[in-house]
């Protein structure tokens, strides 16, 4: 039946906005987390790319995480001389994790799952009134 | 009926049609943050020539124990095109504009609405005729 295999198409959408929701708040809670030594690298943000999969077993498309990747843009710095990750002129680096940009890739991330969730509820109203020709 | 698509005939094609337009845009909505995807839609004006041909793929058949049954890798929506008029694209190339995809869906969901409402109508009727139209 093709309308079940919408519910699990929209269920894989909804696991890969879960994953990204999950990269969202890992980059989120490292925000602040520097290095230990002097000149050692703080967190580096994470990213999270989609790709499309044909699920041999369901027959249908699916969407899946790709890979996790991560940032490579650079380090911010700070004068932090007392920190113990400073380097020989006082500069401590810090993660590239802007929480800004963080939660607007958040709220889309709700945004997409909201959608898949319509998805599913539209096909499952449609499989009830099908189901409502037997009454 | 005389070679003639009956009405339940027509209404169960329309709804076999709807069904995998259904998925199709469950397909979109789960992709709507896949790099370089295009989202699909079906055409109406296939759904004539759909009538006419049959749905199910031809298959050789089996008749011997060892004969492997293929599995066909086509796309069972293969004859989703990828939309024309695209609304606008991101940079990472994908065009899911999640707003027109939940509008299709929508206008689905009614129109699948009314052939069930349709085929209830019609039964009823055949109902009203056994009866003798005391209802």
């Amino acid at each position: 039946m093709d309308l079940f295999k919408t519910l699990h198409i929209a269920a894989s959408g909804m696991r890969a906005q879960g994953t990204r929701l999950r990269v969202i708040a890992e980059n989120v809670a490292n925000a602040e987390s520097l290095a230990q030594t002097p000149g050692g690298q703080p967190y580096r943000r994470k990213l999270v790319s989609f790709a499309n999969a044909m699920d041999r077993e369901l027959g249908a498309e699916t969407v899946r995480v790709r890979k996790i990747m991560t940032d490579k843009s650079e380090f911010s710095r700070a004068y932090q001389p007392g920190h113990p990750a400073a380097d020989d002129d006082g500069y401590v680096l810090r993660p590239n994790v802007n929480t800004l940009i963080e939660m607007t890739d958040m709220r889309e991330a709700q945004r997409s799952y909201e959608a898949n969730l319509k998805a599913i509820e539209a096909s499952r109203s449609m499989l009830q009134k099908t189901l409502q020709i037997l009454s | 009926m005389d070679g003639k698509l009956s009405i339940t005939d027509v209404i169960a094609k329309r709804m076999q049609w709807l069904t995998a337009r259904q998925n199709v845009l469950t397909k979109n909505i789960a992709n709507a943050d896949t790099p370089n995807y295009i989202p699909r839609d079906l055409k109406d004006g296939s759904f004539t020539r759909a009538l006419s041909r049959q749905s199910q793929p031809i298959r050789p058949a089996a008749t011997n124990s060892s004969h492997i049954q293929g599995v066909s890798l086509r796309d069972p929506d293969g004859r989703a095109r990828e939309q024309e008029e695209l609304y606008e694209t991101a940079p990472a190339g994908n065009a899911v504009v999640i707003e027109e995809q939940l509008v299709n869906m929508t206008q689905n969901q009614t129109d699948f609405q009314t052939m069930t409402q349709l085929y209830r109508k019609h039964v009823a009727m055949i109902r009203m005729a056994l009866k003798g139209g005391s209802a």
